[in-house]
């Protein structure tokens, strides 16, 4: 038996040619108005429109989530528990050892009559939306510009830097994680000072690009941000090295970094609002 | 077009999943496309030029609902629509194998596109970092989903001819 035919006479070459013009128009005039053109506005648009759908299929999927990530807890094994248990005691002496040194700071900048330019407020959002196709790292967040936010604005997680607010409407605003493809952050490693950026890719993996052959560089050490750019205020926890690679014809290191945040499972975050990106600056850890 | 209402009916429904339920269906990062679904049923049951016109919404909506450029996917949708319908008039294939053989090529087809149109854009990353992460693996979530919904989704696109299943198709 065969398929029932569709009307061949029907077929129409000009039309889809207009189709594939229409689309190329569309591209183009993407690429060329600002973020105030129609296609943009059509795109904020369409993000706010589509906000219930994804505050709804947040808030259906959170069960199920739930025991998707009780499932895999279950299956920590003991070596890796040892692991964990061993890395937090670790942790723990590092942070009496950083409690220390803040509280320190904290009476050097008084005794230097140290004031703080940027007003950082920041603002608790809820993560409502993920990437909604493979190739971008992007989130949707319950905050838009009737509670501040703009575009170009730090976010952070609990474990450290997350991205940055891009296209933002009146209730709602998408965050580029540093994940994305398109994102890059100026960063150095924080015990050596060497100066790099930290840039995302399609499978979501950190790599930290641009930093000198000569430079010490080892698993394990943190990264944060260095405030170059004037998007990510200085010294915001972005990862932490996991491997470094040098290969004799290559002009720098080949560094893989580890995000601090936990990307995939993002719940809640924090926008930094408040001030102009370029003048936020928090403790430096210099 | 022929059933001009279910059509847009199954490309907003395809809306609503893509933004509220594909994301949480991702697998690997690699997050299932429903707006193609719709595309290549409706090529599939109506031909080149229906398929052409829906790919042409169905991208263009797609590509409102993300942050990147607008206009690639409604490209790619808008070939892929009219190819799956040339695909199926001119393919001699009986029973389950052709909506299976089709349904394969065309999201393979519409994933090496796009990831090649955003390459070229600069945009994307090369083709062959991509193709084994995120086109390969696209197309085989895809077609397994196709799998799933096509009998029920052409079914519901073409009323006056019973397909309820891939054999009853042929």
């Amino acid at each position: 038996m065969k398929l029932p035919q569709p009307d061949k006479s029907s077929l129409k070459p000009t039309l889809v040619i207009s189709l594939v013009v229409a689309s190329l128009v569309l591209t183009t005039m993407w690429f060329r108005e600002g973020d105030r053109g129609p296609v943009h506005r059509l795109q904020n648009a369409m993000q706010a429109m589509a906000a219930p759908a994804e505050v709804t299929g947040e808030f259906v999927t959170r069960p199920i989530r739930g025991v998707v990530r009780w499932a895999e807890d279950l299956g920590v094994s003991r070596s890796e528990l040892e692991t964990l248990r061993a890395q937090n005691t670790k942790l723990r002496e590092r942070v009496a050892g950083l409690e220390e040194a803040r509280l320190e700071n904290a009476r050097l900048r008084a005794l230097a009559g140290f004031v703080q330019q940027g007003q950082v407020k920041p603002l608790l959002a809820r993560v409502i939306g993920r990437p909604e196709n493979s190739w971008e790292g992007v989130v949707t967040i319950d905050k838009g510009t009737a509670d501040g936010v703009r575009a170009s604005m730090p976010v952070v997680a609990a474990g450290g830097l997350l991205g940055q607010t891009t296209r933002v409407t009146g209730h709602t605003a998408k965050v580029r994680l540093i994940s994305d493809q398109g994102s890059g952050v100026a960063s150095i490693i924080q015990s050596s000072r060497a100066e790099g950026v930290v840039r995302g890719s399609i499978q979501g993996a950190l790599n930290l690009d641009f930093v000198n052959r000569d430079a010490t560089v080892k698993p394990g050490d943190v990264v944060i941000t260095s405030g170059l750019g004037g998007v990510y205020p200085k010294g915001l926890l972005v990862g932490e090295v996991t491997k470094v690679a040098n290969t004799p014809a290559g002009l720098y290191q080949s560094i893989s970094v580890a995000p601090s945040a936990d990307l995939k499972g993002l719940e809640e975050v924090l926008v930094l609002t408040g001030a102009t990106p370029a003048q936020l600056q928090v403790g430096s850890g210099e | 077009m022929h059933r001009v209402l279910p059509t847009i009916g199954a490309v907003l429904v395809a809306v609503v999943l893509q933004a509220g339920l594909a994301p949480y269906l991702a697998i690997g990062g690699v997050v299932p496309n429903f707006m193609l679904l719709v595309v290549v049923t409706l090529a599939f049951v109506e031909g080149p030029q229906a398929g052409a016109m829906c790919g042409f919404g169905a991208g263009l909506l797609f590509d409102l609902l993300g942050s990147g450029p607008v206009g690639p996917m409604t490209l790619v949708l808008t070939l892929t629509g009219y190819v799956t319908g040339l695909l199926q008039e001119n393919m001699f294939a009986e029973g389950w194998l052709l909506p299976l053989t089709v349904l394969a090529l065309a999201s393979l087809g519409a994933e090496v596109a796009y990831g090649l149109i955003l390459m070229l854009l600069g945009v994307g990353e090369p083709m062959i970092g991509t193709f084994f992460t995120k086109m390969l693996p696209g197309a085989v979530y895809d077609s397994v989903l196709a799998l799933l919904v096509y009998p029920w989704l052409a079914r519901f696109l073409r009323r006056e001819r019973a397909m309820t299943t891939f054999k009853r198709l042929a």
